[in-house]
């Protein structure tokens, strides 16, 4: 389903990457690594913040080409701020996902970047949502993105479970990202974690010598 | 000479009359006062404050929907006083203007230069002759960052200016002089002193005993610099703490 990002057609820097968002019981978890990469051979940076904040309660992950991603996050955040401003409520998760879908199936011929968004709102609860790099916005309960995602499908069906506490769902989405960025080239650095809830939004950094190691390390 | 030339034009639309005076911008004045509502805003030495009337003139309207405060950023904002409808036109534009500063410089407009914009837009209209000027005037509030607490007022002239405390509507030159009075010494005003000398110009101004429901109350202060509005209950204990003074 997913596009390998590790593509040569994407120019310039790219998020060669792995993110991936999960509900749990009474909030989200979003996570990703924080390498960035050209064409797959040289690592650009090794620490870059790929959970942009587009809301008080609305985060949003990046893969794809990082200028576009970082473009379109930007457009949305003033999109939600507004709609906010004038709704006098905070905005839906959906309608932070909807504004994200709008800018890439419209622009769909230049951009290249997918997108998860995961947030809380007063109406729905924990939510997430991906909105893929044609546009097609879906829901949810988990999700994973990014070329790094492919190696760990197994893992998210077999471990992920609906209504997991919340220290659960965190060991769960590290250990996920941990075994994608040990066997994605394109993926690494630290992991970058968030957990939002009603109460608030938490960050949580896990450096690379503090991940979880597996059988063959 | 000039008496006979522009044909009596200069009181329908934005142009000098032979006095020198532009006649639409003065009659917009007058459309401020129409609205029979007086708003009052005074800074105090940590916190800004704005009041103003809630007259719901109707039995059927839903006094919950009917306000003049209005939230232009999260730290900022602000009281209408004048003509409903042009009131909102210059909040949305006002809104629109702070997004696309934020959009564009990645940091939060501040209150001056969101005033100056919006004055800066109401002098267009001045000089236009298929546009008339608002019929409405702004006060804003914020904290702001390097400045701490401020209010500015912004009128259809396209006149902005900061202050330590204004009065725009139906009585504003009585509240006016009554704020030069109390201001004159240059007391220390908290929160709860700003927000009671704010009520007391207008109940004296307009000669009016008011309820917790006929007043609406914005604020920002240095620990809580969101702009909110305060509720009922908030407003009573105000009204409690005026009356046992007196």
């Amino acid at each position: 389903m997913e596009k390998h990002f590790t593509d040569s057609r994407v120019k310039g820097v790219s998020t060669g990457t792995t993110i991936l968002a999960a509900v749990f019981d009474g909030g989200v978890v979003i996570g990703s690594d924080s390498r960035a990469s050209i064409g797959g051979d040289y690592v650009s940076s090794k620490a870059i913040n790929k959970l942009i904040q587009v809301h008080d309660r609305i985060f949003c992950c990046i893969a794809g080409s990082l200028a576009d991603a970082q473009a379109v996050t930007k457009t949305a955040k003033f999109q939600l701020s507004f709609h906010s401003i004038q709704m006098e409520n905070p905005p839906l998760v959906i309608a932070a996902a909807s504004v994200l879908k709008e800018l890439c199936y419209n622009n769909k011929d230049e951009l290249q970047a997918g997108f998860i968004t995961a947030g809380w709102d007063k109406k729905k609860g924990p939510q997430v949502y991906v909105v893929s790099l044609g546009g097609m916005l879906i829901s949810q309960p988990v999700t994973i993105a990014g070329s790094g995602s492919t190696y760990i499908y197994g893992y998210v069906d077999a471990k992920y479970k609906v209504n997991m506490t919340r220290e659960e769902c965190l060991q769960f989405a590290t250990n996920a990202l941990a075994l994608a960025m040990g066997r994605d080239n394109v993926s690494g650095g630290v992991v970058n974690l968030v957990v939002i809830t009603e109460a608030g939004v938490e960050h949580i950094v896990i450096p690379g010598d503090k991940l979880p190691t597996f059988s063959d390390e | 000479m000039s008496r006979g030339s522009n044909a009596g034009f200069d009181r329908h639309i934005t142009i000098f009359s032979p006095e020198g005076r532009l006649y639409q911008v003065e009659y917009a004045f007058k459309a401020i006062s129409q609205s029979g509502l007086t708003s009052v805003g005074i800074r105090g030495s940590d916190c800004t404050v704005v009041v103003t009337q809630k007259k719901v003139p109707d039995k059927l309207l839903d006094s919950s929907t009917v306000t003049n405060m209005f939230k232009l950023t999260p730290l900022i904002g602000c009281v209408m006083t004048g003509h409903n409808a042009d009131s909102r036109s210059q909040v949305h534009r006002a809104r629109v203007e702070a997004g696309e500063w934020k959009y564009k410089f990645g940091y939060d407009i501040t209150a001056d230069v969101l005033c100056r914009r919006l004055a800066d837009i109401s002098q267009v209209y001045t000089q236009n002759a298929e546009m008339r000027p608002l019929g409405c005037c702004m006060i804003l509030v914020a904290i702001d960052p390097q400045l701490g607490p401020v209010l500015y007022k912004c009128d259809p002239a396209g006149y902005y200016c900061g202050f330590r405390a204004t009065a725009v509507g139906a009585k504003q030159t009585e509240a006016n002089s009554f704020l030069e009075k109390k201001l004159k010494k240059k007391p220390a005003l908290d929160l709860d002193k700003t927000v009671q000398l704010a009520i007391s110009c207008l109940s004296t101004v307009l000669a009016i005993d008011f309820k917790a429901h006929e007043l609406e109350i914005g604020i920002v202060t240095k620990d809580k610099p969101k702009f909110r509005t305060l509720t009922d209950a908030e407003i009573e204990a105000h009204l409690v703490a005026i009356a046992e003074r007196e």
